[in-house]
């Protein structure tokens, strides 16, 4: 199977992950001092969420977090070893599946959709992905990590 | 350790890492996946709540056009089951018709006879009438209302339905809601002087009674729009 070359995903990621530090310092900027973010179309539902106990853990907003992982994911993407690929792997991962129970949360327990939690885990989706592939196609193999 | 070496032990790695977090987000849903009601942490329905009453006003903790020609007046208490029933089985359809369409208003009045905590909650209910956001309160009281004598209705569980009903000004509310305890005193004694002695009871005033006139507790929909259509 052919894979894109590393340099290519690594600067998916680090595009991606560009974007992702933008959407979570916005939603954390935005519900700093009680606040919330912008949604489009007058949608109430970012008041609502921001407004809900699960936007913050441990009295800390999650979009800090969220600005958190996607800086880590940035760094990954300037270097070239099986620390960055495996790295990328797992804090994606982690931001992933925390997308997946917070999208649960959102549908299920809060019954309102904040557009930029959304798109936050859309762009989590799209890094898991490309940190899997780059793992699979280039872990433990040094000679292609210099291509 | 050679290239092969290293790439099997970063796939066991990622193995057991997607393992884990599979394990983590299960485990997570399903923690969060219960609520019985009363959880102050978990506060449910404000969207739905917020929709429902979406462009109805809201005068104190009346809700309805204030020139509706006819008064429907509910005596509850909030931490009352049968009332909990009543909000989200029989009265909704009335919001939705006679309420939105200007034909009746509702005006909750607290009828407290559970507890002190169910002062504590009617105080809260009028100060955040007094945001705008009275029926919020109550909607929402309601759907997350606990088990009857549970002590579920501590201050955290009323401040968390105020903030969740959207009061806008925390700090009033707080004030408010200790100077609204007597009107909550008021209201429970003029339920018991119209001879009511459990919640919810109901009154209703229009060009067709003589006054506020008891209802007592109608037990369908029907029967308040019967009761609506005679007072107007």
């Amino acid at each position: 199977m052919s894979y894109p070359s590393e340099d290519t995903l690594r600067r998916a990621t680090a595009f991606v992950s560009a974007l992702g530090v933008g959407v979570a310092t916005y939603i954390a900027i935005a519900e700093s001092g009680g606040g919330s973010p912008v949604c489009l179309a007058g949608s109430t539902g970012c008041r609502t969420v921001a407004e809900s106990s699960y936007s913050h853990v441990a009295g800390v907003n999650i979009a800090v977090f969220g600005v958190i992982g996607y800086l880590l994911l940035l760094a990954t993407a300037f270097f070239a070893n099986d620390l960055a690929r495996f790295g990328a792997f797992a804090v994606s991962l982690g931001g992933f599946g925390y997308s997946i129970f917070l999208t649960y949360i959102e549908l299920f327990k809060i019954e309102a959709i904040c557009q930029w939690c959304v798109a936050s885990a859309v762009l989590m989706t799209i890094l898991f992905l490309i940190s899997a592939t780059r793992l699979i196609a280039y872990g433990g193999n040094e000679l292609q990590a210099a291509r | 350790m050679n290239d092969t070496d290293r790439r099997t032990k970063l796939m066991q790695f990622a193995a057991g890492a997607v393992f884990l977090a599979i394990v983590v987000v299960v485990a997570l849903i399903v923690v969060n996946s219960g609520g019985d009601g009363g959880d102050a942490e978990n506060i449910e329905g404000a969207a739905e709540v917020s929709s429902a009453l979406q462009g109805i006003p809201q005068n104190e903790m009346v809700l309805g056009d204030p020139k509706a020609p006819v008064e429907l007046v509910e005596f509850g208490d909030l931490q009352c089951p049968v009332c909990k029933g009543f909000a989200e089985e029989i009265l909704p359809p009335i919001i939705e018709n006679q309420v939105k369409n200007g034909e009746a208003k509702i005006d909750f009045r607290n009828f407290t006879i559970i507890g002190p905590e169910s002062v504590d909650a009617g105080a809260a209910a009028l100060a955040a009438g007094a945001q705008g956001r009275g029926w919020n309160f109550v909607e929402l009281f309601y759907k997350n209302q606990g088990t009857e004598g549970s002590g579920y209705a501590d201050d955290a569980f009323i401040e968390a339905v105020a903030k969740a009903a959207g009061v806008e000004d925390m700090a009033k509310w707080n004030e408010d809601r200790k100077l609204m305890r007597a009107e909550v005193e008021e209201t429970s004694q003029e339920a018991r002087q119209l001879g009511f002695n459990g919640t919810p009871s109901f009154a209703i005033e229009g060009p067709g009674t003589k006054g506020l006139e008891t209802l007592g507790t109608p037990t369908s929909t029907g029967a308040f729009e019967e009761a609506i259509e005679e007072a107007g």
